[in-house]
């Protein structure tokens, strides 16, 4: 017989060859075999896709039981496809299973297990921010499913989570398996939330998983060193800004010494028609204090440091027949790259379980908890991001002034922001701290030898809290001159209820049948208390408590929650291992819909036909295994917010928009009820209630239906291995909150069920190893993933509030279009604005637009789609090269087809009069430069509306990952108090890329200026295995 | 037991039904009361700064350049015509908020209707009310956006969604009226608590809407005709207020005169008043002095060199209304941040309440104690290269006054904002009066408002200003030609950077030709208006934001010229 080491399970279809023969046969369903007459000192070759082969001299026993190990180069056989596990070979859905071993090295430089995803699976697409934290800020499988919230979901040990964190929290040495399952027949099983695809994580539970009875023990260190040098956009120096100064100034009819002559003195004729500059020169104080001299500032330089982070994990594991443990500890630190911001968290881990009365009842818990503290990019007094502001801050501006205080801008021709240094240095007590705690308890009961019941009571949990202290700043324009602390505190609480039963019956060797039965409820609370208090009298860290202000003081705070109850059913067949199908149906409950639309039923189906066990197929070596999938499935989605289908009126006593939408402005927003009605200016006001929300009783479940067509083949010896899928998916009833007319009044948007998506999509794997006689190993992994999705519907009323107009609307589009301008140059003379439609502002060297419905006047209606910013195609590819005990992987991603803003833009293209600009200005159209694509500058008429010309081409490939690995050998460490493996490798991440031709940014990454820059990384790291 | 575990209710609100009751029908009003003060710095609903100082010869947007808050600078410019402009900010957010605070007025008239006449007592007196809140914000509207749809109570959001804009202009002042009249007849001459509208209030807004009526526009903007039956009735209604002038002018700018006699209608502040940053007003928040440490941000709003030489007056103290911005005042600088008024220049006292001058005392303090000097200087100005150094002073509180409030970079104060006061209403009876030829009867009022100013000196003088006062009083006898002109010159001067210009403007027919002569003198003072220029038949009016004709399919119509 057979078996499958990790589970000791019977495995059917292994080629058992002898060697140097054409004599071979291959075992049955329960992998039993049979050769005759075979001769003695004959070599037994076991062969299996996605196992280590096996050589085995024949000594003339009568049976030759063979345990196959995994092949790690090859994918894991077993998957989980929803509260069961299934083989790989009989999955009929679009899954992917994640070899996570290669990208350790990347999880632990992040901190994040989502890093080790990255450009591994077609369809998934990840991207994240250069937060010390290591978030991804993207996480998209097959494109974007809804119009809304497109996070997967994240099933760890069976308990589901839409939190990143969690998983991101899990140490690598402790991960049994990732899958992702990405189209709706995979996912349906788990219903609501499943629309945007799950990713299924196991972590090791069983002493097989664990690699053997023997207790382990396991320890991966990582040092990494972060630079973002190479993701910065280069800004002007002191001397060049004064000259584009002047230029722009004098391009507008402006005196350039009226506007700036307290930062530059301009030495030129005064002739706006001829405008000569004979030179500039700096002034020498800032703002006329001799206290300040003007400085030469490169504020990215000042502003980044080199960061490190220290990653190391400990785990401990092992067990026996009958019980098995795992205790895993990881301690993380980013020392960050933006000074004065840091990362650190504590995570740890306990897997333990212990099978009792003859292995019929096994019990046990998953739990994993962590615990972290956060100091992020912070931001100015008057709510600029320090990020941003690193690079348009003025260079003439000084880090220090002349007692080594911290300079600011004053006096005129300067922005009214603070210095970025002081900023993030008066923010270093800020931080947030996160502790979550998940996992579950479980028992499982064989209550016959085929009939299992499983019940599981999970728990994802997480305590959240901010603080933000704000001392008193005296710097620059802009003061403030009350020190305040905010503790914005939330708690978040999800108890995941399931319980299983599961039967497995075979007939006749030939039917294999199984059939799931479950029951699961989910119960999700959230509540926050905010408080904010003004007046410490001291400023030191220790002081800001609450209790200690003097000032004016607020709380806030608010409590939802939501509940979903579920009904499923699976039923999986097989026969002959040849014709698979799998029968699955889900009834999901919820809260935030009405009773009358409160249930949801998803089924789904797939259909399997490995064409290559059929009889008729004939043995050969190029097409060595063929499986053909085909699937339909339909999953629901209710990300809305928990009482989204009411009417809603509340009480408004003291509040500010800002404490319902965050940003700058909406703090003086008064949307309150309260008013002073006597007239005596103070004291408890009379207040009223004002509506929040219309209600939609009719709201229901948003579906998503798929049908995904798959095949799997190995090729050319097993050498070639891949699978291929065509999906297409169309997403009804989709809920979005679309803005409404302001006639209607306040408060009276409401969730609706409107629009309607359509995506089309494919995906390849293709993955080719070899080894070759001389040792040397060789792997090539690609991947290819491609989708267009298309908005096909839209009620009347959504219609305008996506991009297009009446006549040329969204529907047909992409809802990540771009709509706008297209752009034929800028114009070369007063000759060719006359002769050029009509277009207001238009100047030589300005922008010119293209009148599109050819009316002659540039207007709203020439307006057209440019392209969306979502990639047409995204891929990757990995190489793995081992040679003794030299390794080498290297790999990279890319994304193709898509256009985007680059904002860079801003800056290389357009003068601004109060931020710093890009080196591009410095070739700006001129009457006597007219070959440049850049505008003449100008501070004043920048047509910035949206064109071709801002959204551009941003397709990219990257080098992610490079490592280079040795592993001692065991002769040698073996005498190192038992070690049984120890590695080293070095890493780099992101090391370079490549753009688009007229792509001007540093990283195609950075969409978004606000966050810190994803920065390259350089690792040092080791795995020891006791 | 499944439906009871999924059954989740809301919690910390009301549903509809149980905020649409009799019992909360008070607080429903409440509600509505606040709806009109509920504005913001980039969506204003009461100071109009923005819309009517910045856009007319009064003042120059400030700030630190003209990308500083550049959607005002595009106002300042006359220079809007983008259709899809990015920036939400300023005109579209004041129309959303104005239907906002329009909804909540429908909304507590759609509870009250409903509660028997027996169960509530005042059930009048608050529908007045709230249809008075509502014509007023539709009267702000109107102003800013001349075409607009009239919303009133007990619609469904598709029938709200029917009401077009395009209505004849006439009739929908008239509708404006009718609930201005539901007022007038039905509220108190006074109220109680104040910051009720009273019928008082109501009076003096239809003295003030039919005077606006009177001046008939076509579809392009120009005055057509004056009607002057429609200024009998604003003579008639100023006839029905009551009220006062303060004995001094600048009492109407400081704390501690809320709600007095000169106040008639008027949105509340309050302050220490337990909500999260006080309800003060924030809407002038960024126009406070810059330079100094006493304010510190953002320096907007400042008067223009046009408006600083109109406060001049000649030997018998009355202004120069022909050959005011023939010379410039105040325009040198010396070595202690001060500009000197050249001798022999004689000023309306009004000037000293309205605009910073380098060297004069600011808000009638030459010290704060322990916070420094108060005597605006050179210094305090932002950005003098591009906008000069003049501020202003109106919208501006003492740093040490207990109104005042700093939140973040912006200081907001809890001093009521006046949306009429007595003296408006007076010169909205004498400009009738003078237009139905009855001069020597409206130049009586002017008078009155003129030896009002004359008598409102002492503070300044007390905080040691150069006393240049001259204040005359006209003769009678004037020809109604040289009448209306005084009138039209002393709103300027008595409503100076307080908003109601740029609508007087264009309320006179005379936008066109009295800005772009402004423009072509200001421009070789302010070399960043090079550009601007007023266009006749399009910049009267602000477009109807885009955002709301493709929400409603197209109903909207646009304005001309946009």
């Amino acid at each position: 017989t057979v078996t499958a080491q990790e589970d000791g399970m019977p495995l059917p279809g292994v080629s058992v060859v002898v060697s140097g023969t054409s004599q071979g046969t291959a075992t049955d369903f329960d992998g039993n075999y049979t050769l005759e007459n075979l001769s003695r000192d004959a070599t037994l070759v076991f062969s299996y896709v996605g196992y280590k082969t096996q050589e085995i001299k024949y000594t003339g026993q009568t049976t030759l039981d063979v345990v196959l190990a995994a092949d790690a180069g090859q994918l894991e056989e077993v998957v989980i496809t929803g509260y069961s596990r299934e083989r790989k070979v009989d999955v009929t859905g679009a899954i992917t299973v994640v070899e996570l071993g290669p990208t350790e090295g990347a999880s632990l430089s992040s901190g994040s297990a989502v890093q080790g995803l990255q450009g591994q699976v077609p369809g998934l697409f990840i991207e994240k921010n250069g937060d010390p934290t290591g978030t991804s800020n993207n996480i998209l499988i097959r494109g974007a499913t809804t119009l809304g919230n497109n996070n997967p979901l994240f099933v760890i040990d069976g308990v589901p989570t839409v939190r990143q964190e969690v998983f991101a929290g899990i140490n690598p040495s402790t991960i049994e398996s990732v899958q992702v399952l990405k189209d709706a027949s995979a996912s349906s099983l788990y219903g609501a939330r499943a629309g945007n695809g799950v990713i299924i994580i196991t972590t090791k539970n069983s002493a097989k998983a664990a690699g053997g009875e023997k207790f382990r023990v396991t320890i991966n260190s990582n040092i990494s060193m972060l630079s973002e040098k190479q993701q910065r956009y280069d800004m002007l120096n002191a001397q060049q800004r004064g000259e584009v100064l002047w230029q722009a100034s004098v391009n507008d009819g402006a005196d350039p010494n009226a506007g700036y002559g307290e930062i530059y003195n301009f030495d030129w004729n005064g002739d706006f028609n001829n405008p000569v500059l004979n030179g500039v020169t700096i002034q020498p104080y800032v703002g006329g204090d001799t206290n300040v001299p003007v400085g030469d500032t490169n504020w990215q330089d000042e502003m980044y440091k080199t960061g490190y982070v220290y990653n190391n994990e400990i785990s401990v594991s092992g067990g026996t027949d009958n019980s098995f443990h795992l205790l895993n500890i990881g301690h993380l630190k980013n020392t960050g790259i933006l000074k004065y911001t840091g990362y650190e968290r504590i995570n740890g881990k306990l897997n333990s379980n212990f099978h009792l009365f003859d292995n019929k009842l096994r019990i046990g818990v998953n739990t994993q908890f962590s615990t972290s503290d956060e100091t992020l990019a912070s931001q100015d007094v008057g709510s600029a991001r320090i990020p941003s502001l690193s690079i348009t801050l003025a260079p003439t501006i000084p880090v220090y002034d002349s007692d080594g205080n911290f300079a600011g801008p004053i006096g005129a021709g300067y922005s009214d922001r603070n210095n970025p240094l002081l900023m993030q240095y008066i923010n270093r007590w800020d931080n947030t701290d996160r502790t979550t705690i998940f996992g579950n308890i479980y028992a499982e009961l064989d209550i016959l030898d085929n009939l299992t019941f499983r019940t599981s009571l999970g728990l994802d949990h997480s305590n959240y809290q901010r603080k933000d202290i704000e001392p008193r700043v005296f710097n620059g324009f802009i003061t403030r001159a009350n020190n305040r602390l905010i503790i914005d505190s939330n708690k978040f609480s999800s108890l995941v209820f399931s319980n299983t039963l599961n039967y497995q019956l075979e007939l006749n060797d030939k039917h294999k049948i199984g059939v799931l039965l479950g029951i699961e409820s989910i119960k999700d609370d959230f509540s926050s208390v905010y408080a904010q208090a003004d007046g410490f009298s001291i400023e030191t860290e220790d002081y800001f408590v609450l209790k200690e202000a003097t000032g004016a003081r607020t709380t806030t705070g608010r409590s939802t929650g939501s509940r979903l109850l579920s009904q499923f059913g699976k039923i999986n067949y097989a026969f002959e291992d040849r014709y698979l199908a799998s029968f699955t149906l889900r009834r999901d409950g919820s809260s935030r819909f009405g009773a009358d639309n409160r249930y949801g039923i998803f089924p789904a189906g797939t259909l399997g036909w490995r064409i290559s066990n059929e009889e008729f197929w004939p043995e050969n070596d190029v097409l060595n295994t063929l499986k053909l999938r085909a699937g339909y499935g339909e999953v629901g989605n209710q990300t809305i917010g928990d009482i989204a289908r009411f009417g809603l009126f509340e009480s408004r006593y003291g509040s500010n928009q800002n404490q319902f939408v965050p940003d700058f402005f909406n703090i003086y927003y008064n949307v309150g009820t309260a008013y002073d009605l006597n007239g005596v200016n103070t004291g408890n006001l009379p207040s009223g209630f004002v509506s929040i929300q219309a209600a939609n009783s009719e709201l229901k479940w948003e579906t998503t239906k798929e049908f995904n067509f798959g095949v799997d083949f190995n090729m050319f010896n097993n050498n070639v291995t891949g699978s291929f899928d065509y999906f297409t998916r169309e997403t009804s009833d989709i809920l979005t909150t679309p803005p409404i007319a302001s006639v209607i009044g306040e408060g009276q948007q409401r969730v609706l069920n409107g629009a309607t998506t359509q995506t089309r999509g494919w995906e390849l794997s293709l993955a080719y190893s070899k080894t070759f006689d001389n040792g040397l190993k060789f792997a090539v992994a690609t991947n290819f993933g491609a989708f267009k999705d298309e908005i096909t519907a839209l009620p009347e009323e959504v219609v305008s509030s996506y991009p297009g107009t009446v006549d040329n609307s969204i529907i047909g589009h992409s809802q990540f279009s771009i709509f706008g301008y297209k752009t034929a140059g800028l114009f070369q003379s007063d000759q060719d604005v006359q002769d050029s439609p009509t277009q207001v502002g238009a100047r030589p060297g300005g922008l010119k637009f293209q009148d599109l419905d050819g009316n002659g006047s540039i207007g709203a209606e020439d307006r057209d789609f440019l392209g969306t910013t979502l990639p047409d195609l995204e891929y990757g590819i990995r190489i793995n090269l081992e040679y003794k005990n030299f390794d080498l992987s290297l790999f990279g991603s890319g994304v193709a087809g898509r256009i985007g803003q680059d904002p860079y833009i801003f800056w290389n293209n357009y003068a601004s009069g109060r931020e710093n600009s890009g080196l591009g200005v410095l070739d700006a159209w001129t009457p006597n430069n007219t070959g440049s694509d850049i505008p003449s500058l100008s501070l004043a008429f920048n047509d910035q509306r949206i064109s071709d010309y801002l959204y551009r081409k941003n397709s990219y490939f990257k080098l992610r990952n490079l490592q280079f690995g040795y592993s001692f050998s065991e002769d040698l460490i073996s005498n190192w108090a038992g070690m049984t493996g120890l590695r080293v490798y070095f890493q780099g991440e992101n090391l370079f890329w490549f753009t688009p031709k007229d792509y001007i940014g540093a990283d195609p990454e950075r969409t978004n200026v606000d966050n810190i820059p994803v920065p390259t990384i350089m690792s040092l790291g080791l795995n020891i295995n006791f | 037991c499944s439906d009871d575990f999924l059954e989740y209710q809301p919690e910390g609100y009301l549903s509809v039904e149980d905020a649409a009751t009799a019992e909360n029908a008070e607080a429903l009003v409440v509600a509505a009361y606040a709806g009109i003060a509920n504005d913001e710095m980039i969506g204003p609903l009461t100071s109009m700064w923005v819309y009517g100082s910045v856009r007319s010869d009064d003042a120059y947007k400030g700030g630190g350049g003209r990308s500083d808050v550049d959607i005002i600078d595009r106002y300042e410019q006359y220079n809007l015509t983008i259709a899809d402009d990015p920036s939400d900010w300023m005109g579209p957010r004041t129309w959303t908020n104005y239907y906002k605070a329009i909804s909540r007025a429908n909304f507590a008239l759609e509870v009250i209707n409903d509660i028997p006449d027996e169960n509530y007592a005042d059930k009048t007196l608050r529908q007045a009310e709230l249809r008075f809140l509502r014509a007023h914000s539709h009267f702000m509207l109107k102003l800013l956006f001349k075409k607009i749809p009239y919303i009133t109570e007990g619609l469904t959001q598709e029938e709200t969604l029917e009401i077009s804009n395009d209505v004849d202009n006439d009739a929908l002042w008239n509708t404006i009226a009718d609930d201005f009249l539901f007022a007038y007849n039905n509220l108190p001459q006074s109220q109680e608590q104040v910051g009720r509208a009273d019928r008082n209030a109501a009076a003096a807004y239809l003295a003030k809407l039919r005077l606006y009526q009177a001046y008939e526009q076509n579809e392009t903007h120009q005055v057509t005709n004056i009607n002057l039956d429609r200024l009998q009735e604003v003579i008639d209604y100023a006839d029905e207020v009551t009220g006062d002038l303060e004995a001094d002018y600048g009492n109407n700018f400081l704390n501690g005169y809320d709600n007095g006699a000169e106040s008639i209608w008027a949105a509340q502040f309050s302050i220490n008043d337990g909500t999260t940053v006080s309800r003060v007003s924030f809407v002038m928040g960024l126009n406070s002095p810059h330079g100094t440490g006493l304010y510190g941000c953002c320096g907007f709003h400042l008067a223009s060199q046009n408006m600083v030489n109109a406060f001049k007056t000649d030997a018998s103290g009355l202004p120069l209304i022909d050959t005011f911005n023939d010379s410039n005042i105040f325009n040198t600088v010396d070595s202690n941040g001060e500009a000197p008024l050249a001798a022999g220049i004689t000023l309306d006292p009004r000037i000293d309440h309205t605009v910073g001058i380098p060297g004069r005392p600011f808000k009638y303090r030459n010290t704060v104690s322990e916070s420094g000097d108060m005597i605006y200087n050179f210094s305090w100005a932002r950005d003098p290269g591009v906008y000069g150094y003049f501020g202003n002073m109106k919208e501006q509180q003492a740093p040490d006054c207990s109104c005042y409030v700093k939140e973040g970079p912006f200081i907001g104060t809890s001093k009521n904002i006046d949306f009429i006061r007595y003296a408006d209403v007076l010169l909205f009876k004498a400009e009738a009066l003078i237009q139905r030829n009855e001069v020597d009867a409206g130049i009586t009022i002017i008078n009155r408002i003129r030896e009002r100013a004359a008598a409102s000196t002492q503070r300044q003088i007390d905080a040691g200003a150069t006393n240049v006062y001259n204040m005359g009083t006209y003769p009678m006898g004037m020809s109604k030609e040289d009448a209306i002109k005084a009138l039209m010159f002393e709103r300027r001067l008595e409503f100076g950077m307080e908003g109601p210009r740029f609508f007087d403007l264009v309320r006179w027919g005379v936008a066109e030709q009295v800005l772009n002569a402004y423009l072509d003198v200001e421009k070789t003072r302010k070399d960043f208006l090079a550009n601007a220029n007023f266009t006749a038949g399009r910049d009267e009016y602000y477009p109807i934001p885009q955002r709301e004709i493709d929400f409603t399919g197209g109903l909207y119509v646009q304005n001309p010229g946009y």
